[in-house]
């Protein structure tokens, strides 16, 4: 008996008690019903859109929409601007929102450190008011406190003043850009570049001679000096204006079928390379690793990648051809923003004013203005992540173990050098990941602005979607967008994590 | 050489020096006076925070403010228009609960203890800030003697507490059983004393009675029973209780019987076929169950796909789930016995909630059957509690070792996380109704509930993700050692270590759900803010308060959210979680 | 040598008082330490071992008595707080490399920061401190990627980089393997024969009887005995003495 079992070759377990196929119909299986659910749904949806005479369609984007309160289109001429009015919007709050609460959010962060009482105290109660707190009551709640118990616009006076603070909203003086702006921006680009160049050589010098560089002046002086020269020599970078003609040239006369091509072989291409460089991950000196299930699925993955884009671009010219409009279209762009020795000063000082079109006085379109509801929006979402960014920077700064500020203090580090070059960079590790999260959170959370009817992304579809009953559509866009910002910050975040990782044993 | 030296006497221990000093100033010099820059910055900080709250009392407290709209509306705030007539179902309701949290606290007996001083201390602030109140308060407000008097009594009280606690303030402790009582004498107390509102009291009376009552029950039985099962029980009876109140005593349906009696010719042969095939299941050998098992999948898909009943469709579908998880209820007469016990009790819930969910509801109510806070309150607990296994099978989807499942749990997730909620409410409320058949229009709460659970489980599953790779790896080789499943090795080992771990960042994301509850205004549902915001204001008698009802609502979602968090707090404190 | 305490000594106690909150921590320390002295430190846990060298370089701010080092009293002037960091070195037990440097840079860091060395002097100076503790083929790795007893010696290259006059170590082998212990002592050895003047919290008594010019018992916040170390593994004096070293011995 025994040596019979010993000996007998070794027998394939029947499929049903194989490990792979078991694991493999289960997926299989759970993934066709998850299909088959969305089958049916869409199915139905389609029945009932039939019974109503409708059909899923895009069609609402070329059609007319509605009058939007402020945006740079208010009265969009169809659904796109409206879309585009509503995505500016978004990221203005957005973009302003995340400074503001940045800044803000240090401050409360480090107040609360304080050996101050009196300030770490009044941050400690800042943090919790704004925290337990839903942010959509905060957001509500300001945008009310502006448009009904700020000061009246005044209805005698008018002209320019230096500060509107009135219920119609609040008007700031500002620096606008010209039709000039971009030339002087490929300056501020260069000197960006200079203060790079500038601030290795200085760092390397004190590294050399061990004196004091002063590194950061001598960069900010080097992108200030571009700076001053581009205000006035910016008609100069006017000639790249031709190089964009031509690139719009070229894309513009290569035909598409050309591209087609082109965008094919580099999908193919990418493709491949990444399989390749995923082998070569697995190769040790004793040859190529056993790949495991996991493997083969990661590599087919790709190559199913690769090959459907590549297929897609082939058989869908569509794709490519709005590719090669759009890369047109902002080659074109910036061909009308450089204009070889078009003169003017880039930037124009402008401040608010009051205008009295009719009856009643109102805030005319100098200065930067934010509405009420902008306002709200605006006030509610930085004050939100600055209380959140406050309790990170908080909780970084303490996660620094107490020894590295000893080992640095017994070492003669003054506290602004410990500060400096021991707790902040290991500060900043903990810090970075969460606060990069507090930005998306952000760019999210600006969606609640539907709420005070600021004509955001959400507001703005909303919109759309009830006037032409296309909700999957909109819903569609909405997640293409998000999404689409989410992994622009994300990737920015992890880009920053990979470089400050610590290596760990 | 070196001499030796001996002290031939222990130095006793001396007191600190600055011990003689006067207490108040120390504190002063050390805190806000220890430099130069410190004393500037105190009194820069202290003239912004006395401005402030200027401003901020004396706008709230402006002539122009009309307090009194808040407690004239607070049925509106507690219930929306839910019809007064039938707001006795809302008292039953909140006597059902008010009975199962009874039940909870005597079975899960609250550990915790409360420092009297920090109550104390606490009582001293609330004081202080009302004097502080009267004294910033614009001449024109009438209530300044009022509030004087009340800061004063307030922090005498609490300041005589303290000096009479002495140096036991710190050390001693009241069980958190003793204050949770004492709390809820003092509540009914000043409903019977202030004339807040009279109608209400001998229902919150009742309320607080069943509770009470219920505790004992709990008590008692603890005893006979043994705490495991007392608790089991509590769990299922809320499990219960919630849809009925939910389904049943809120909307006071029709049920449409004419329908349950067309469903017939489906589901009692679905019915009898169950029993059979989870009696031979629970006997069979693992092929021919696999054989049943298969067959049974194979009918639910093909009844999803014939135009049956939609209760039909999801009782097939409920016996192949009962019968693919046979095996864990256990094997021989009483795993027998057990899983008929489940089958029925499926069928039983199954048609029931069919039964009521189809049936309109014959309350006039425009869909707010549930409303104002209790709508709030419904909608972060039911969700939380659906979303939980889902939540759990995303986690484990996302760490599996299989790409299809992983790579599904991990786009679920991502999308969901990469949107804000509000389009996914959005969605739920208008855009789903486009893809159900026509016969299935759930109500508007029922959509956002759906809706917030889909949100809630991705956030859920995230936390739970986290947990589950905290775990040492060591712990699966050791259960793996010992031979268990990968299933067991997941229900008994790995999961329960998962969930412990990630308790606090539950709670907290129970506080955020709270709080994201809100949002459904948005979309129209009549919760705690829209009442606030647009309800209340658009009373005829109560137009042009905003601003008041705002400031309420902001207050009462502060209140909720701080005793949640600090109460998170002290659990994790409790769990050493992080500290081990 | 310390010839009898004729020669100039270079750190002096007087009196030396600390209180956390109402404990206290140091009860009255008065000694002195010569040029070049090696003094080990022993005493039961919690009995303010720490908190008194702590003192020395300020990092624990004492309250009454006074401390001179080098010939400077540390008080709250913040000048001379920073002179005397930068003349005495210490050795921590958890290592406290910093984690987001090299090794390299660990050690070259404090040198260009608060030497002012150039960054060639200060590398050149490193390299061979690393050499000399055995451990220069690791420079360019992170503290994470080394074992503790090479952590250990990173730290000692490290402080030593700053020349200082006098070493403190604070149970520097008590959070190492069996193994490493051996490395981390042998490099104080050397250390101590090359004439540094050192205080030595430490356990290991082999090093103190081997190296040790004065053993010092500390507890209760007080020097309860001190002498050679022969005196005191063979004939201690203080019965709590007797105690400790009959329970650790
Ligand atoms: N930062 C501190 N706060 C309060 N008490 C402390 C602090 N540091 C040390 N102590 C207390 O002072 C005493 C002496 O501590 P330490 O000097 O670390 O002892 P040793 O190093 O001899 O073990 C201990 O009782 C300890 O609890
Ligand atoms: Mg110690």
């Amino acid at each position: 008996m025994t040596t019979e079992r010993v000996t007998a070759p070794q027998t394939k377990p029947p499929l049903w008690r194989n490990e792979t196929f078991l694991k493999w119909s289960a997926q299989i299986g759970v993934f066709v019903g998850i299909v088959a659910l969305f089958w049916v749904l869409g199915t139905q949806a389609a029945t009932n859109l039939d019974a109503q005479g409708r059909e899923f369609s895009f069609r609402f984007l070329s059609d007319p929409a509605p009058q939007i309160s402020e945006g740079i289109f208010t009265l969009p001429e169809n659904g796109l601007e409206s879309f585009a009015t509503g995505i500016v919007n978004m990221l203005r709050v957005t973009f302003s929102g995340i400074i503001a609460a940045s800044f803000l959010g240090v401050i409360v962060g480090v107040s609360r450190l304080s050996s101050n009482w009196l300030l770490s105290k009044s941050a400690t109660v800042f943090v919790e008011i704004i925290r337990n707190i839903p942010l959509l009551v905060l957001i509500i709640f300001f945008a009310l406190l502006c448009s009904l118990f700020f000061p009246e616009l005044s209805n005698e006076a008018s002209g320019p003043v230096w500060l509107i603070f009135t219920r119609n909203g609040v008007s700031l003086p500002w620096l606008f850009p010209t039709d000039t702006f971009w030339q002087w921006g490929a300056f501020l680009a260069l000197g960006v570049v200079a203060a790079v160049l500038m601030f290795r050589r200085r760092d390397r010098l004190r590294e050399q001679t061990g004196q004091n560089t002063h590194a950061p002046r001598y960069a900010m002086g080097a992108f200030l000096v571009v700076a001053a020269v581009g205000w006035f020599a910016h008609p100069i970078a006017g000639a790249l204006g031709w190089i964009w003609q031509l690139l719009e040239s070229i894309v513009s006369t290569v035909p598409v079928l050309a591209w087609q091509l082109l965008f094919a072989a580099v999908a193919v291409f990418l493709a491949v390379r990444w399989i390749r460089g995923f082998l070569d991950s697995l190769r040790s000196p004793a040859g190529l690793a056993k790949l495991t299930d996991d493997d083969y699925f990661r590599i087919g993955l790709a190559g199913v990648i690769g090959v459907g884009a590549a297929l897609v671009f082939l058989f869908i010219p569509a794709i490519t051809e709005t590719i090669a409009d759009v890369t047109a279209f902002v080659f074109g762009f910036f061909d009308q923003k450089f204009e070889f020795l078009r003169t003017g000063s880039p930037m124009r000082f402008a401040r608010p004013e009051i205008i009295k079109p009719a009856n009643f006085a109102s805030i005319g379109p100098q200065g930067m203005t934010m509405t009420p509801a902008f306002f709200g929006l605006w006030v509610g979402v930085t004050l939100f992540t600055a209380a959140n960014i406050g309790e990170i920077v908080r909780g970084g700064v303490l996660a620094v173990p107490k020894g590295q500020t000893e080992a640095g203090l017994a070492m003669g580090l003054r506290r602004s050098q410990l500060l400096r070059l021991i707790v902040l960079p290991q500060a900043l590790r903990i810090i970075l990941p969460p606060i990069g999260n507090q930005y998306l959170n952000l760019a999210k959370n600006t969606s609640l602005g539907i709420a005070v009817a600021f004509p955001e992304v959400v507001a703005t579809m909303t919109t759309l979607a009830n006037q032409s009953g296309q909700y999957l559509p909109v819903l569609l866009m909405w997640m293409g967008f998000y999404l689409t910002v989410s992994l622009l910050l994300s990737s920015l975040v992890n880009y920053y994590n990979r470089k400050l990782k610590l290596v760990e044993r | 050489m070196v001499e030796t030296r001996v002290s031939q006497h222990l130095v006793p221990p001396e007191p600190p020096p600055e011990a003689s000093q006067p207490g108040a100033l120390v504190w002063l010099r050390k805190n806000l006076f220890y430099s130069r820059g410190s004393t500037i910055l105190t009194v820069l900080v202290g003239a912004v925070i006395l401005l402030f709250l200027r401003g901020a009392v004396g706008f709230l407290l402006d002539q122009g403010r009309q307090w009194e709209v808040i407690p004239r509306n607070s049925a509106n705030y507690s219930i929306g228009s839910y019809p007064r007539e039938n707001i006795a179902r809302t008292w039953v309701s909140l006597g059902v609960v008010a009975f199962i949290a009874g039940l909870a606290t005597a079975a899960w007996r609250p550990i915790g203890r409360v420092s009297p001083g920090q109550i104390s201390a606490a009582v001293r602030s609330a004081g202080i800030a009302a004097l502080v109140l009267a004294v910033l308060a614009p001449s024109t407000f009438g209530g300044r003697t009022e509030f004087l008097i009340a800061g004063a009594v307030l922090f005498v009280i609490g300041q005589a507490a303290l000096m009479a606690l002495g140096d036991r303030a710190i050390d001693a402790f009241l069980p958190t059983l003793v204050v949770l009582g004492a709390g809820l004498v003092a509540f009914l107390v000043v409903l019977w004393i202030l004339p807040i509102s009279s109608s209400t009291q001998i229902p919150w009376t009742i309320v607080i009675a069943a509770a009470v009552v219920a505790f004992g029950v709990g008590r008692a039985l603890i005893q006979p029973l043994g705490a495991p099962t007392v608790k089991r029980s509590v769990v299922a009876l809320a499990l219960f209780a919630l849809p009925v109140l939910y389904l049943h005593v809120q909307r006071a349906p029709e049920i449409p019987w004419d329908r349950v009696v067309d469903w017939s010719a489906w589901i009692i042969p679905i019915v009898v076929i169950g029993y059979a095939a989870v009696i031979f299941v629970s006997g069979a050998e693992r092929e021919a169950a696999a054989i049943v098992n298969g067959l049974l999948v194979v009918a639910s898909i093909v009844v999803w796909f014939v135009s049956a009943p939609m209760a039909a469709r999801f009782l097939l579908l409920m016996l192949t789930a009962v019968s693919l998880a046979t095996p864990t209820f256990g094997s021989g007469e009483k795993g027998r016995r057990t899983v008929i016990a489940v089958w029925t009790g499926v069928v039983l819930v199954l048609m029931y909630l069919f039964a009521i969910g189809v049936g309109t509801p014959t309350l006039e109510t425009n869909n707010n059957y549930f409303a104002g806070i209790n709508l709030t309150f419904m909608l972060a607990i039911v969700p939380m509690l659906l979303a939980f296994p889902l939540g759990i099978l995303m986690a484990l989807g996302r760490t599996s070792t299989m790409p299809l499942f992983r790579l599904m749990s991990t786009g679920y997730i991502e999308v969901i996380r990469g949107v804000p909620l509000i389009t996914v409410l959005f969605f739920f409320r208008f855009g789903v109704l486009n893809f159900l058949p026509p016969g299935l229009q759930p109500d508007a709460i029922l959509l956002a509930i759906i809706g917030i659970t889909l949100f809630a489980a991705a956030y859920l599953a995230e936390n739970i993700r986290g947990g589950l790779q905290s775990i040492p790896k060591g712990q699966y080789e050791a259960a793996k050692a010992m031979g268990m499943t990968t299933a067991q090795m997941t229900m008994l080992i790995t999961l329960p270590q998962a969930l412990r771990a990630v308790i606090p960042a539950i709670v907290g994301q129970i506080i955020t759900l709270f709080k994201d509850t809100s949002l459904v205004s948005i979309i129209g549902l009549a919760e705690f803010l829209r009442v606030a915001n647009n309800i209340v204001p658009g009373q005829p008698d109560s137009l042009g308060t905003k601003l008041e009802n705002l400031v309420f609502a902001a207050v009462v979602y502060w209140v909720f959210t701080f005793t949640f968090s600090r109460a998170s707090l002290r659990l994790e404190r409790r769990l050493g979680v992080g500290v081990r | 040598m310390t010839s009898n305490g004729k020669k100039e000594p270079i750190i002096v106690c007087d009196g030396v008082k600390k209180w956390f909150g109402d404990f206290q921590a140091l009860r009255g320390v008065s000694t002195e330490v010569g040029e070049g002295e090696v003094v080990v430190i022993i005493g039961p846990s919690g009995s303010g071992k720490s908190t008194w060298i702590r003192c020395i370089n300020r990092l624990e701010v004492h309250q009454e008595g006074r401390i001179i080092v080098d010939g400077i009293e540390l008080s709250s002037d913040v000048r001379n707080i920073e002179k005397i960091r930068s003349e005495v070195g210490m050795v921590f037990q958890q290592f406290n490399l910093f984690p987001h440097l090299t090794v390299l840079q660990n050690v070259t860091l404090a040198q260009t920061w608060v030497r002012k060395r150039t960054k060639a002097e200060a590398e050149k100076k490193a390299l061979d401190l690393l050499e000399r503790v055995g451990i220069r083929e690791q420079a360019a790795k992170f503290p994470g990627q080394l074992s503790g007893g090479q952590q250990q010696r990173v730290a000692l290259a490290r402080s030593l980089a700053m020349d200082p006059r006098i070493m403190l170590f604070d149970e520097p082998t008590s959070a190492l393997d069996p193994e490493m212990i051996k490395e981390v002592l042998d490099s104080m050895k050397e250390l101590a024969r090359s004439g540094m003047t050192m205080m030595v919290v430490t356990h290991e008594m082999g090093f103190a009887r081997e190296v040790a010019d004065r053993v010092v018992f500390f507890d209760q916040g007080q020097i309860i005995e001190e002498g050679t170390p022969e005196h005191f593994f063979t004939d201690p004096q203080h019965d709590r003495t007797k105690l400790f070293l009959s329970q650790i011995l």
